[in-house]
């Protein structure tokens, strides 16, 4: 036993003193959380999207010109928008430098074309350079079209009448002859009144709640997703690189000089198999440490969390312990471990959410660690123990264990 | 086998007709051998004569063989106790790199049933003895190929093993560096550890070992001190004729001559060895070679040395 620990301790110190895969295996999970994070990620209301800049070219300057203008005024899309009135030269200007993310050109006759039921152009000039803020505001003036349609279209004969008036001299104007039409209108808009108050079809609005709980999507908790999943991903790629020692060992001749001493083999396999248990553990702790406190991940209870690592952790280690017993070399082992890893990852959930993924690849998942792990962990963010994923890892990693312990006692007899 | 050494009363190691096969290849044949306390035997031979597989089988890191190992008079492979008085230096450079020196010489030391207290005084004791004491503390990363081989001695010597194995321990370093393990080698036979020392370089054995072993094809051919080895090849000169003949012409057109005068040691084609009584047979040896047309372009002749004796025993150099 006094051998064993001498052997961790070494391993330790010699990972210490090169500490750079360590620290760069931990590293990238958790910037690639950030990163999956930061660009897939729902918006929180502190981080909700800044006011879309648009510029508004009115050459119109009529009624419907005005209302549109009037629409942007109102207070939800003012949070949405931030409207900008100018000339065309200058808004071509200003959309070249990259001031708006869209310019909407209203065209001259605008309103007078529209009251006749005349097709018209509303242009959306869009800013290349950014990526779906324009799309938001074209969206927009495409909603504002059809509704404008609508209204001209079931309001037609009224129309007609208030653009021959407009068209009239001033002086000619009458109250009178526009009373009629007025009538009209307000006639439909008592009829309609019927169909718009109540409305038909309501919105309703409701957040789910569980156990009281506030469960609404946010950004945390996708990072609370996809961590574990890049988790045990780089657990495999970090206890596999350790494991490699076997074969540095094996291959440099300080294996045949270990077994020159007292030392025993199964002291040998011991030693190494816990040094991966143990650096998997390490790697895990420094994920959720960093998780909770850059991505305020929600782990759930950390009993649980830290168990079912434990046993991820020892199921890695195993199964590297078995395949760096059949390894030849060094080489062979660079070769095949990353494609393990790699489909171990796409089809057990780490790069690909599983319910996203075909039937057949589901089904495969359920053979890789990482898809009990991620399952237990989601679990345990339920405050849910997660008896299947703990139950099947310890069973298969013991499997494991007794097979790895053969082959490299097999190994080790030199 | 050729023997001088008489067996003394204190026998630390008895090797008995150890046999070992590598599929067809007989590495090791009814090999046998005796070491006495403080012995430093040399254990002389070609690559491919079986000296690496005869440590390996020692260290404990080979298996499956035939014969009997007795080490202080106990079985050598049923007593694991015994692995604690066995210091082994393979031929690899078998330590971790990225830890320095010192930390090395505790993690190996650590390995060996030793108070704590005890192997850092050793420890630095040993790094003084190879001259590495001022670089203790650096990583062996950093180190020489020379400083590398005297690290990879001082680890054996940890312990203060009874018997001290040297697989090759020379192989690839600086005559400064040679020199320097060979006298750890002579200093610790000198405080009575057994040492078997493998080379194939015969001026190592010469300068450092009190008995020379002669190993070919797994066996031992001649053993006993330098002195008894000359004895061999008497007090006959060696002449290497090099030329454009045959070896089986060569050897016809001397057989006349063969006595006690002249011997033909080894025969190949373009390449012979003699050994003459004096150097007047020369002549008469060129006038038979030159009777039968063969070009002669060389002639060496040399004293009698240990390279003689190996030359007599295996019919071929070191080198080949």
């Amino acid at each position: 036993m006094r051998r064993l620990f001498l052997i961790l301790g070494n391993d330790l110190r010699r990972h210490l003193k090169a500490p750079l895969v360590v620290v760069i295996f931990i590293a990238i999970p958790l910037v690639m959380t950030g990163l999956i994070g930061i660009v897939f990620g729902p918006r929180t209301e502190d981080t909700q999207l800044p006011p879309i800049p648009i510029l508004l070219i009115d050459h119109d300057k009529g009624l419907v010109s005005k209302f549109l203008l009037g629409a942007f005024d109102a207070d939800q899309l003012k949070k949405m928008f931030q409207v900008t009135v100018t000339d065309e030269v200058d808004g071509r200007r200003r959309m070249e430098n990259g001031k708006a993310s869209a310019m909407i050109v209203i065209p001259e006759r605008f309103t007078l074309d529209l009251l006749e039921a005349k097709p018209v152009t509303l242009s959306v000039v869009k800013n290349p350079a950014e990526q779906y803020l324009p799309d938001v505001a074209e969206e927009f003036v495409n909603t504002m079209a059809v509704m404008l349609s609508a209204v001209v279209q079931a309001f037609a004969d009224e129309a007609r009448g208030i653009r021959a008036m407009l068209d009239s001299p001033l002086a000619s104007f009458s109250w009178e002859a526009l009373a009629p039409e007025l009538g009209k209108a307000q006639k439909k808009m008592i009829a309609a009144e019927r169909y718009l108050n109540p409305l038909l079809l309501r919105l309703k609005e409701e957040e789910t709640k569980a156990g009281g709980a506030k469960t609404r999507f946010t950004r945390t908790d996708l990072f609370s997703t996809i961590l574990p999943g890049m988790a045990i991903m780089f657990l495999l790629f970090i206890v596999q690189t350790l494991m490699r020692d076997l074969l540095s060992e094996r291959e440099d001749g300080k294996l045949r000089r270990l077994m020159t001493t007292p030392l025993r083999p199964l002291e040998l396999i011991s030693a190494r198999l816990l040094g991966g248990w143990i650096m998997g553990m390490i790697v895990l702790l420094v994920m959720v440490a960093a998780g909770t406190l850059v991505f305020r991940v929600n782990w759930g209870p950390f009993g649980y969390f830290l168990l079912l690592g434990a046993v991820a952790s020892f199921w890695t280690a195993a199964l590297f312990g078995l395949l760096h017993a059949l390894f030849r070399n060094r080489n062979q082992a660079g070769a095949l471990s990353a494609p393990i890893i790699l489909a171990f990852s796409l089809f057990g959930g780490s790069m690909i959410n599983p319910e996203a993924m075909p039937k057949t690849f589901r089904a495969v998942g359920i053979l890789t660690p990482n898809r009990w792990f991620i399952d237990g962990a989601a679990l345990i963010r339920d405050g849910r123990f997660p008896w299947a994923a703990l139950l099947v890892l310890a069973v298969s990693g013991l499997v494991l264990m007794a097979l790895a312990v053969r082959a490299l006692r097999r190994r080790t007899s030199v | 086998m050729i023997e001088f050494s008489q067996k003394s009363e204190i026998t630390l190691l008895e090797i008995k007709n150890l046999t070992k096969s590598f599929g067809d290849v007989l590495a090791l044949d009814r090999f046998s051998l005796v070491l006495e306390k403080g012995d430093v035997l040399g254990l002389l031979g070609p690559n491919g004569a079986g000296k690496t597989t005869l440590i390996s089988i020692l260290a404990g890191t080979l298996r499956d063989f035939t014969g009997t190992v007795n080490f202080q008079g106990r079985n050598l492979f049923a007593d694991r106790g015994l692995k604690n008085r066995l210091g082994i230096v393979p031929q690899d450079m078998a330590f971790y790199e990225e830890l320095n020196a010192m930390d090395n010489l505790m993690f190996w030391g650590g390995l060996y049933d030793m108070p704590k207290a005890d192997l850092k005084r050793r420890a630095a004791e040993l790094l003084e003895l190879v001259e590495l004491a001022g670089r203790a503390k650096e990583p062996v990363k950093n180190f020489s190929g020379g400083m590398k081989r005297r690290l990879n001695t001082a680890i054996g010597l940890l312990h203060r093993p009874d018997l001290l194995l040297l697989d090759e321990p020379t192989v690839g370093i600086d005559v400064q560096a040679k020199v320097s393990i060979l006298e750890i080698i002579r200093s610790v036979g000198t405080a009575g550890t057994a040492v078997i020392f493998t080379t194939h370089q015969l001026s190592e054995v010469e300068g450092t070992c009190s008995r020379i072993a002669i190993m070919d094809r797994g066996r031992i051919l001649a053993q006993g001190t330098l002195d008894e080895l000359v004895r061999i090849v008497g007090e006959r000169d060696i002449v290497e004729i090099e030329g454009d003949f045959a070896a089986a012409v060569f050897s016809e057109a001397l057989q006349d001559l063969a006595g006690d005068d002249v011997e033909l040691l080894s025969a190949a084609d373009g390449l012979a060895s003699l050994a003459v009584t004096d150097t007047e047979q020369i002549p008469r040896i060129m006038d038979r070679l030159f009777g039968r047309k063969l070009a002669v372009t060389d002639i060496k002749i040399k004293s009698p040395s240990l390279e003689t004796v190996f030359l007599k025993l295996t019919g071929r150099s070191l080198r080949d």
